[in-house]
């Protein structure tokens, strides 16, 4: 491949090549810039824009106001030509997204199965579903997939770092719960984030939650909403009981602030949280942080280069060293016509930093798609996610949703215990954007009501109602609307798996990713319990419960021809489910000490290859139930001390 | 603000009768859905739109039905008003193609999008969106008053206000007299 980039001598063009100006690529890259090293990122999407109105205008105008609704190259934005998703074979970086979730390879970057989910059994007879639907999302664009980040930013608990040595299950990591509380500080700083270590004083009882002494988050809290009072006060002394050896021993429930990526008080030149309810897709005052404000940091520094619309496409390999970055450099011309050519850089240092997916993709491209750094076989295995159960209810007095930061608080004190021998641990989230997440609300429901349908099932009536007795209807609906999401921790299991697809590649001729992707019985049984947990606590609280277990994520005229069940739903001990992706793509290279059973090392460098390092959710080994940026965060600052200290600095 | 419309636009007085309309159908105050100061100018943006989709004739007969009923004696309230030319006493699906575009009416003040009225779909059926109508459609459609709230991404709220109760219904611009 010609080297468009080269120098034409031995002399590495950069100290440290990057691929991926998301939140890991953009923060090693701001560290190494600071230290005064020569840093090019390949970023495969467009640029990050100079304001963020025109992502702004693309949300107002979006149909489906998805995720990856305000963003280029695409999906939302439907307007005249409803439901032209585009082809991902024709444009140069399709991305997963919620409106192609079980679509067909025209219409889904991702490559997997069309089907709902098939109920069976291992063959040592334990219980499985098989060909789900992979649930979780992300974009290729300058900022990465966190644009659209919630902003919730718990801890890890002790236990999740040793969920073998502890509870006799899956891998420990390789890193020290001490050490992560002190890299979780810098993330903290970093992010800005708003929390008061004494709010979580509870949970160091209930799940092990401690912090350093003395130490302070760099914002006070932000502030509960109505929904977190009024479920705080519905589940006052409620418990659940322990399972199976666990007999006698009661789980407290309770509620408590969650940590926040977004600002309480003005923090590096950003405002204040105005409660825009839209952290995802948009935050429209950049109250919660995102990678783009690290990525001007790292630009700041006068170091950093960023190389938009670059595609790497090959990691090259001599021995045991990465020697070059192979991409393509892709526009349209004045006719619309997708244009590429092939380039080269050479760094002293490569880091993979594509998120989980795309990181397993390009390393199993590379080396004429022989693969690189994956002599452990673990590359793009173990693919996990917060799965995520959503329930919801109407509580029986106002709470006003559709207020505040999409989630202030949640309940935290079912996170660790005995029973994650056995099943999936959980935290629960809960929402302050009334039904919107759970059925399109507050759409459907004024549909219903304005034209007689029961799309919602408040409407069963049904009626069809206009002025004053309209707005009192949907008033007093909307208002008492809550829901809980709740993320799951997902098993690592070797068949749920990425692989590369050479019959479906997009716009520039690359294969698209592959997704095998199913449960075993330990995520199983945390969804059964998961269930049975939110109608407990709803009918504490004196809600009324109107969990839907199907629910059709995609245009019904479109898909899936009259099948009764669709992607994410499955059947489990004879009851529906349906499983959302939270957004948690994880575990595709992960970490280790093992070369033989891990990817990286604790540094996220690659067993392997000496100069190559692969960061981001992929590496982590287990998934907890805390929300991931956090941790890839305090991660990338761990691998940023240790490219430094091999660059000699 | 109140113009004299270009050669061919709706009357001031049309406009007028459609926000009067508007406002018993959405049951908000018609001086909340067209401002003597009125920036966004919503009332002829979707009166616009609307003609544009189902034809002068059908809007013109909308209208005319409105009039008939506001200048009824004795007079009906805007619920009564409301309520008939939405016939919610028909059978649902039963309804005429004219209380079928009053319901696209409420739609689009409420939600700031279009929904083809079923009479005009391939399956007959209600709720196919065809397009938001424009981005301050979006910003300031309705329902999200009616929960005491904003639209999602548009908060003219400021710092920690979801942590109280919100302002009462009557201060987001619904109708509370019970009449015109």
């Amino acid at each position: 491949m010609s080297n468009g980039n080269g120098n034409g001598s031995d002399t590495p063009q950069y100290d440290v090549v990057i691929v991926g100006a998301g939140v890991s690529g953009n923060l090693i890259a701001k560290q190494l810039g600071l230290a005064g090293k020569k840093v090019l990122i390949l970023e495969a999407g467009p640029a990050v824009p100079d304001s963020r109105e025109q992502y702004m205008e693309n949300f107002y105008l979006a149909l489906a106001k998805t995720p990856e609704s305000p963003y280029p190259s695409l999906a939302g934005r439907i307007g005249p030509g409803v439901g032209t998703l585009p082809n991902p074979s024709e444009i140069p970086t399709p991305r997963a997204t919620v409106l192609s979730i079980g679509a067909p390879p025209d219409v889904s970057h991702l490559i997997q199965s069309e089907t709902a989910g098939v109920s069976g059994t291992t063959p040592d007879n334990q219980p499985e579903v098989r060909q789900l639907q992979f649930s979780s999302t992300y974009d290729r664009i300058g900022g990465g997939t966190a644009w659209h980040w919630l902003g919730s930013v718990p801890r890890l608990v002790p236990h999740d770092l040793t969920m073998k040595t502890t509870y006799g299950v899956f891998y420990d990591w390789p890193i020290e719960y001490s050490e992560m509380q002190t890299l979780w500080g810098l993330a903290e700083s970093e992010i800005g984030v708003a929390a008061s270590v004494t709010q979580q004083v509870p949970l160091q009882a209930a799940i092990g939650m401690v912090y350093p002494p003395g130490y302070e988050y760099p914002m006070g809290p932000i502030p509960s909403s109505v929904v977190d009072q009024t479920v705080s006060n519905g589940v006052s002394g409620m418990s659940v009981p322990g399972e199976g050896s666990e007999g006698g021993k009661e789980y407290s429930v309770f509620v408590t602030n969650t940590p926040a990526g977004r600002n309480s008080e003005p923090y590096q030149d950003r405002r204040v949280c105005a409660g825009n309810t839209n952290c995802i897709p948009i935050c429209p005052i950049q109250a919660k942080w995102d990678p783009t404000v690290t990525l001007g940091d790292a630009l700041n520094t006068g170091n950093v280069t960023v190389s938009y619309q670059s595609v790497a496409v090959n990691i090259a390999v001599d021995g045991n060293n990465v020697t070059q970055v192979d991409y393509l450099k892709w526009s349209y011309d004045d006719k619309g016509n997708l244009q590429s050519t092939p380039a080269s850089v050479t760094g002293k240092i490569y880091v993979s930093a594509c998120h989980a997916i795309e990181n397993a993709k390009l390393l199993l491209l590379s080396n004429d798609q022989k693969g690189i750094a994956n002599k452990s076989d673990q590359v793009g295995r173990n693919l996990m996610d917060h799965v995520l159960y959503l329930a919801w209810a109407l509580a029986p007095s106002q709470v006003w949703g559709y207020r505040g930061p999409l989630a202030t608080g949640g309940i935290e004190s079912l996170r660790d215990g005995e029973f994650r021998t056995n099943r999936a641990a959980f935290r629960m989230e809960i929402g302050n954007e009334g039904w919107n997440f759970a059925c399109g609300d507050p759409y459907t429901t004024t549909l219903d009501f304005v034209t007689g349908s029961n799309g919602s099932q408040l409407n069963s009536g049904p009626t069809r109602l206009g002025g004053t007795a309209l707005v009192n209807t949907l008033n007093d609906r909307l208002t008492r609307q809550f829901r809980f999401g709740l993320l799951l921790e997902q098993a690592p299991q070797a068949d749920n798996r990425v692989t590369i697809d050479q019959n479906n590649t997009d716009g520039l001729k690359i294969p698209r990713p592959h997704v095998d992707y199913g449960f075993d019985k330990y995520t199983l049984e945390g969804f059964r319990v998961a269930a049975e947990t939110c109608s407990a606590i709803f009918q504490q609280m004196g809600a009324q419960e109107f969990t839907q277990p199907t629910v059709n994520p995609y245009p019904k005229d479109k898909y899936p021809d009259g099948k009764t069940m669709g992607p994410g739903d499955f059947n489990y001990e004879k009851k529906m489910y349906h499983m959302y992706g939270a957004g948690h793509i994880m575990g595709t290279h992960r970490m280790g000490t093992d070369p033989c059973t891990s990817v990286v090392d604790a540094t996220q460098k690659s067993h392997d290859v000496q100069n190559l390092w692969i960061v981001g959710s992929g590496s982590f080994p287990t998934v907890a139930t805390a929300n991931p940026t956090l941790t890839i965060m305090a991660l990338a600052f761990k691998s940023a001390e240790a490219i430094k200290a091999a660059l000699g600095a | 603000m109140t113009t004299t419309p270009s050669t061919g636009g709706p009357s001031d007085s049309v406009l007028q009768d459609f926000a009067d309309m508007s406002a018993a159908l959405t049951g908000f105050q018609s001086s909340f859905l067209r401002p003597f100061l009125d920036p966004t100018n919503l009332s002829e943006v979707f009166y616009n739109f609307a003609v544009a989709q189902v034809g002068q004739t059908a809007m013109d007969n909308l209208l005319a039905a409105f009039r008939s009923r506001k200048s009824q004696t004795p007079p009906l309230t805007a619920q009564q008003i409301a309520d008939s030319l939405l016939e919610v006493t028909t059978p649902t699906g039963k309804e005429s193609n004219q209380a079928q575009l009053a319901q696209a009416v409420i739609l689009m003040w409420y939600l700031g999008s279009w929904y083809t009225p079923a009479y005009q779909t391939a399956n007959k059926q209600p709720g196919q969106v065809l397009q938001v109508i424009s981005s301050q459609a979006y910003t300031k459609s309705l329902v999200w008053n009616v929960a005491q709230a904003h639209p999602m991404g548009f908060s003219a709220f400021t710092f920690g206000y979801w942590s109280q109760p919100p302002a009462g219904l009557a201060t987001f611009g619904v109708n509370t007299g019970g009449g015109q």
